[in-house]
């Protein structure tokens, strides 16, 4: 058997279960946006396209994956750059991965509970003299939402990039520091052919999810702009069912743009892999 | 094992048949109410509910379920679900023509009840079939006949009555009515508001301002497309006038009540309000509400709801769902439901049915009356709900 026949075959599991569960949902999404009877095939798309409430929601929806992502991968980074040697121990691994144990409602409950105006932070700052707690729940600006995810995901990336840096060969770092490589020199040549497809990777999950996650926003966010996954499940529900084609449309249009991002990235990360270790190879 | 069948029937889209057809309302009606409540004997059944009221599932929990066990020996599991939820999921299964449901009976009104019955989700008639409607329930109710202008049709049986009030916490003279609540939120900035309308007590606060905008409440009760041409804009601008005054300067609503109670309980605002109006009275007692929670009906008019019990198409157990919601509307069920300590919920009975001893139990678990008689304004036509969903935020939320 040729080996990329063997691996279709290995595949196929993964591929069914992606044709009976996403394909089959988008198909049905799909199916349920075009408008058959009287107004128009794509009106939900025109509809939707045209309306301010669609833009404001994906507005707010890809300021806040895209900071919350960065943020988690920069962090994350630093994090583990500065403990790697640390985190060879147990209990330092348990405690960094100890977010990504709650799930996600009850840690928006958490934020609630210390960040919100009736909460933990805002009474200690009262009664040490401090006034105008400022607002960082349900608040315009999205900033319990941010704060939010960068506690539930900094663990996570800390787990995809600590492999990488306890495989790392540190001898390239004495090498390149003996040949008067500066810090950032150093970053670049030794450590980023290895970490940057894994940041890239990693923050493409994690922008992928926060554009479609539903409990957060929802706990954390506004009513309006409310970010697009709270829109579609009003859109969904609400109304009679009329506004549902709408709330099928937004999905169909989601899909397709969080697909050609991940397309986008991985075709990028495929190129910078080859260009780094390159680079690496010369230093 | 019910629900794992249920989704694969629906991941293949296939017709699945269970292997034992369950009997239709028509069958039933030839059988006498013993065939039927032996038939029940044994059973499992399942009931759809919204889960966000503490003492309602305890009502559930410790009352209808262990009666219903020593009596039947029927078990009765609550699926605690928004009404829209349930819907669109009894939607799918009526597409993939899954006739092996989850749930037996439902809880629903209005709006919900509508799209229950315009898309063939709903077992049937069934009312006539039960001997407790007969006898403890006036039928000629208005309630009985229509659920927010739809035609019941003994497609559902009416469950409970409550009116919408308002809480207030530590203020000595609340509001009495429309107007007076305006002036009092622009007075107190930021202490009032009202949840997102896509559940029904936001909802429920914008149909109060169409009550006040309307001179007659009967205008209401059906659907008037040219009395929303002429009065609708009235009702946005109030609202927009109102938006300011609120918690957060009306940037955002809570999204749910459960989110209001909390900002109540925690101080954040000064006023919650929902149907039901003895429903604060155990959250007093919990300590969850502050011990000064002073309930307000409006002198100026509150809404009454009236929220029913119905079957699915697809129940698997028609005889058990009968009987069961048959006890719901007993004597019995109907007086624990009014203990403020669990739900203190507002019967359906006919008090003229009742024996002495009945309507003296009534009487002594029946609060202190919060919304007098002649206060009570109808509720609107369902299609008006749709109205508020469909134009709330882009007119309201909007417009700042």
């Amino acid at each position: 058997m040729s080996s990329s026949v063997k691996s279709w075959l290995l595949a196929l599991p993964v591929l069914l279960f992606m044709a009976v569960f996403a394909a089959q949902g988008l198909y049905r999404a799909w199916l349920e946006s075009v408008q058959v009877d009287g107004a128009g095939l794509f009106s939900a798309y025109t509809e939707l396209l045209t309306g301010r409430t669609f833009w404001a929601s994906f507005g707010i929806s890809v300021y806040v994956s895209f900071i919350s992502a960065v943020l988690s991968v920069v962090i994350g980074l630093w994090l583990v750059r500065l403990l790697h040697r640390y985190f060879l121990r147990d209990d330092w691994k348990l405690a960094v991965w100890f977010p990504m144990l709650i799930p996600h409602f009850a840690a928006a409950y958490l934020t609630v509970l210390f960040f919100s105006p009736g909460g933990w932070f805002a009474s200690v700052s009262a009664s040490a003299g401090l006034d105008g707690f400022p607002i960082l729940v349900n608040d315009p600006l999205y900033i319990g939402v941010i704060l939010t995810y960068l506690w539930k995901e900094i663990p996570f990336v800390v787990l995809m990039l600590l492999p990488v840096y306890q495989e790392l060969d540190w001898r390239m770092e004495e090498a390149a520091r003996s040949l008067g490589a500066g810090a950032w020199t150093r970053f670049k040549t030794v450590e980023l052919p290895w970490s940057g497809p894994v940041l890239l990777e990693v923050w493409l999950i994690l922008f992928v999810f926060m554009l479609g996650a539903y409990e957060i926003p929802v706990l954390l966010g506004v009513t309006y702009p409310s970010m697009l996954p709270v829109l579609a499940f009003e859109w969904f529900y609400q109304a009679g069912w009329s506004q549902r084609p709408l709330a099928q449309a937004m999905m169909v249009v989601l899909t397709a743009i969080s697909a050609f991002t991940a397309f986008l990235l991985l075709y990028i990360i495929q190129r910078s892999r080859r260009r780094w270790l390159r680079g690496g190879m010369r230093a | 094992m019910k629900s794992w069948t249920g989704l694969a029937a629906l991941l293949l889209l296939t017709v699945c048949s269970a292997g034992e057809e369950a009997a239709d309302a028509d069958d039933l009606a030839e059988q006498d109410w013993e065939e039927i409540t032996a038939a029940a004997d044994g059973a499992e059944i399942g009931i759809y509910m919204w889960g966000g009221d503490e003492g309602l599932n305890a009502y559930i929990d410790e009352v209808v379920a262990p009666a219903l066990e020593e009596s039947y020996d029927i078990t009765l599991t609550r699926y605690p679900m928004e009404a829209p939820e349930f819907l669109s999921r009894l939607r799918t299964e009526r597409e993939a023509g899954s006739m092996d449901g989850t749930a037996d009976i439902l809880w629903i009104n209005g709006e919900n009840f509508r799209i229950a019955k315009e898309n063939e989700l709903l077992y049937g008639s069934f009312a006539d079939l039960l001997p407790n409607m007969d006898a403890y329930v006036n039928e000629d109710a208005p309630y009985v006949e229509t659920d927010m202008g739809i035609p019941v049709e003994g497609m559902q049986v009416p469950w409970g009555n409550v009116q919408y009030a308002f809480q207030f916490r530590g203020d000595a003279e609340p509001p009495e009515t429309m107007e007076e609540l305006f002036s009092w939120a622009e007075e107190n900035p930021g202490a009032f508001t009202y949840p997102n309308v896509s559940n029904d007590t936001g909802a429920g606060f914008v149909r109060h301002v169409m009550h006040h905008v309307a001179d007659d409440p009967e205008i209401l009760e059906t659907f008037d497309e040219e009395w929303l041409e002429e009065n609708g804009e009235d009702v946005w601008r109030i609202l927009r006038e109102l938006q300011p005054h609120l918690w957060r300067e009306g940037r955002t609503y809570p999204e749910t009540l459960e989110q209001q109670d909390q900002l109540f309980s925690s101080g954040e605002v000064d006023v919650t309000l929902g149907f039901n109006e003895y429903r604060a009275e155990s959250l007093v007692d919990q300590g969850t509400f502050p011990e000064d929670t002073q309930t307000v009906g409006l002198e100026s008019g509150s809404i009454a709801s009236t929220h029913y019990l119905s079957m699915p198409f697809n129940t698997t157990e028609p005889e058990a769902a009968l009987t069961a919601i048959n006890y719901f509307l007993s004597p019995e069920a109907q007086t624990a439901k009014l203990d403020p300590e669990r739900w203190g919920e507002g019967h359906i009975l006919d008090l003229d049915a009742l024996s002495e001893e009945e309507n003296d139990a009534i009487e002594s678990l029946s609060g202190e009356e919060i919304v007098p008689q002649e206060t009570i304004l109808p509720e609107l036509d369902a299609r008006y709900v749709d109205w508020i969903q469909e134009n709330w935020e882009q007119e309201v939320v909007q417009q700042r």
